[in-house]
């Protein structure tokens, strides 16, 4: 489904972003399967966020390439990469990234806009979505009239309305207590069980990971380590 | 994404920075209605000084007064009116013979002096002549009158004192002929002067048609269209030629005159005149056309308002900068908006319509709004300025004077300069909010 081939990565540092190169990601390789769940784990500053974004197409790597669903997006424009993101994958960000003037109903309706659907049939996923997420009645709620794990069930209805074969989270429960943290888990596993829906998930947190069958650790932007649950 | 949703996107953004939107709106509209405004008056005066040129004259006549020669000039004769009829585009020669002298007509009780004429009817049909009643003479002492005919002739018994015209200048129903002149005899007296003795004719006429009046109301014609077979019952009476009348101060009055006295040439369209008068300039007649006026009067009237609408462009010029502004805020205050919707997956092509349709939409505000301002700015003008100017200078604008128009075309080269300024000045904004990064918006956030 997902597949990183010996993608490297330098950051460009310093006016005129030629003083100095910084090495985030080396020689990353891995390839993950339909219906898995990957944690990609390590500590601050290792480059987890940098392979992700890599592989969502916001940045290109320095060398190497990514493969969705069997195509090379690596050099993708970023129309065409918009076009495949609305299809294929969905986002769960750290910060929620809801877009503030809309109310939640509106925030989960917007990949449906983009994507040029027809009203009706708009409203009907949107509220079937607000529903399996649990928020039937925040529609008219504006994200800051929202608690944390409310927002994040929004921003996850928001990805799960377009029905999109793969997720990608950066720290999806980075900003929720345990509590809540617990609730936005079993819901990915419960996505990922009934709908087949493939994870790569980004988190520092090992009782987090635990949900993955899939492990990879990186150190200084190199996988030191690589482990399939049973 | 289809266009009514990227319509509700502009709307919601517009009412997030309402009083901005406004002041934007605002500053289009008042270059929008500089620009109509200052450019109305160029047509205004151009419209203006086209109906004084032309007055009743129809656009396609040409007056020939004829031709050129070795000591002079000749009139116009029949020889000349043949070749003239003969030339491409003409449609019709109209042409006049004037009796010098004005005689006396009296029908029933009532009489009055008037012009007398002498022309050819079937070349006046064609050039636009139509009878507003009765019919054409068929006869020799048969006549047409002209349509003011009836307001020149007066009660034979009109006590001096009489006030044959009201205050303005209308005849008095009291003294006037009240019955239809279709079908009545007339007396046409004419006279001469005979050894210092004044000598009377009479000629008994029908008038059997009346003239329609001119288009334009205050040409009077009360003329009286008469055969040449009365002409020369006239002429052998005066022992002159046209009915002269002899005098000891005019003694040369008696004197031959050949030739037609009113001449005019019709084309049969505006796009000929040009080509005709050459021809005919070139063939030595001596010849005016108000259209050939006109051509230079619009061509001086073409650089003037174009002109003018370059000056009134400046002013839309300097309001995209507020456009510019505006848009340039909208795109900065929304980026991380944009960041989030670029990572969901929306196209830049989409995000970059969305906001070309706001800056188009604040030109098109502007501009409808501009002409409406601009169409009472050009109202009031029209009515406001005679006044300023009669009250100031004691001068009277003569009637009809129209200082500001608006045709049209002026509004359209008007929006459309708008959109084009407006489009333009949205395209850089519109770039840069497709230029955001998705991870730098998405990170400010934070
Ligand atoms: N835009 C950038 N320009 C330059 N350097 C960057 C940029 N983004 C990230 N880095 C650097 O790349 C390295 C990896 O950053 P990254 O955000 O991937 O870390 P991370 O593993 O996601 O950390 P965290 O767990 O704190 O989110 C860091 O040293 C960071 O300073
Ligand atoms: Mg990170």
């Amino acid at each position: 489904m997902i597949e990183a081939k010996d993608i490297n990565h330098t950051f460009l540092l310093g006016k005129k972003q030629n003083e100095t190169a910084l090495q985030v990601l080396t020689n990353i390789s891995f390839s993950v399967a339909k219906g898995d769940i990957l944690a990609i784990t390590g500590k601050s500053g290792s480059g987890k966020s940098a392979l992700l974004n890599i592989i969502a197409g916001f940045m290109k790597p320095t060398s190497g390439s990514v493969w969705v669903k069997e195509k090379n997006v690596t050099n993708f424009s970023e129309g065409e990469f918009a076009d495949f993101r609305l299809d294929n994958i969905g986002f769960i960000f750290q910060n929620f990234q809801l877009i503030p003037s809309m109310t939640a109903y509106e925030n989960i309706e917007l990949p449906l806009v983009l994507k040029g659907l027809p009203e009706k049939e708009r409203k009907e996923r949107t509220e079937q979505t607000l529903e399996k997420v649990g928020l039937s009645n925040y529609h008219q709620h504006y994200p800051s009239e929202l608690s944390g794990g409310q927002q994040q069930r929004v921003s996850i209805a928001r990805t799960l309305v377009i029905e999109p074969p793969i997720i990608l989270a950066d720290e999806p429960t980075g900003s929720l207590d345990s509590e809540t943290e617990q609730e936005v888990l079993d819901l990915i596993t419960g996505l990922n069980k009934d709908l087949g829906i493939t994870f790569l998930m980004i988190t520092h947190d090992e009782e987090v990971a635990r949900i993955a069958s899939k492990k990879i650790h990186i150190h200084d932007g190199e996988i030191v380590k690589e482990e399939v649950s049973a | 994404m289809n266009f009514k949703d990227q319509w509700r996107f502009v709307r919601s953004n517009m009412k997030r920075s309402k009083s901005r939107i406004f002041m934007t709106v605002l500053a289009t509209a008042m270059g929008v209605t500089f620009l109509i405004v200052l450019a109305s008056v160029g047509f205004g005066l151009h419209s203006t000084l086209i109906a004084d040129i032309l007055q009743d004259r129809s656009v396609t006549q040409m007056q020939i007064s004829g031709i050129e020669n070795d000591d002079g000039y000749a009139p116009i004769t029949d020889e000349e009116i043949a070749e003239l009829e003969k030339i491409d585009g003409m449609n019709a020669v109209t042409r006049q013979q004037r009796l010098r002298q004005t005689p006396r007509f009296s029908i029933d009780d009532y009489n009055g002096s008037t012009e007398t004429v002498v022309t050819h009817f079937p070349s006046e049909l064609k050039a636009g002549m139509e009878l507003a009643e009765g019919d054409l003479p068929e006869k020799s002492y048969e006549v047409v009158v002209g349509p003011h005919f009836i307001e020149n002739i007066f009660p034979k018994d009109l006590p001096a004192d009489a006030e044959i015209y009201d205050k303005e200048g209308m005849l008095n129903e009291d003294y006037k002929y009240d019955e239809s002149l279709v079908g009545k005899e007339i007396e046409m007296v004419v006279e001469q002067n005979v050894d210092n003795e004044i000598k009377e004719h009479t000629i008994t006429l029908t008038i059997t048609g009346i003239v329609e009046p001119p288009a334009k109301n205050w040409l009077q014609d009360q003329q009286v269209y008469i055969s040449e077979e009365v002409l020369a019952d006239v002429e052998a009476f005066t022992e002159t030629s046209r009915g002269a009348v002899i005098s000891e101060d005019q003694p040369t009055s008696g004197e031959e005159v050949e030739g037609y006295d009113n001449v005019y040439g019709y084309a049969d369209s505006l796009e000929e005149i040009q080509a005709i008068m050459d021809d005919l300039t070139e063939k030595d007649y001596m010849v005016y056309s108000a259209a050939s006026e006109l051509e230079s009067l619009n061509s001086v009237f073409t650089i003037a308002k174009a002109g003018l609408i370059f000056i009134g462009t400046i002013a839309i010029l300097i309001a995209s900068i507020g456009i510019f502004n505006t848009m340039t805020m909208a795109v900065t205050e929304r980026s991380s908006d944009i960041g989030i919707m670029k990572a969901i997956g929306a196209h830049p092509k989409k995000i970059k319509q969305i906001f070309l349709l706001e800056s188009s939409y604040i030109g098109l505000l502007g501009a409808v709004i501009g002409t409406v301002v601009a169409f009472v700015i050009s109202i009031l003008l029209n009515i406001g300025l005679p006044r300023i100017i009669e009250s100031a200078f004691g001068q009277e604008l003569p009637e009809g004077f129209q200082f500001s128009s608006i045709p049209p075309s002026l509004i359209l080269i008007s929006v459309v300069i708008c959109l084009i300024v407006t489009i333009i000045s949205g395209l850089k904004p519109a770039k840069r909010a497709t230029e955001i990064d998705v991870l730098k918006a998405m990170r400010r956030e934070m």
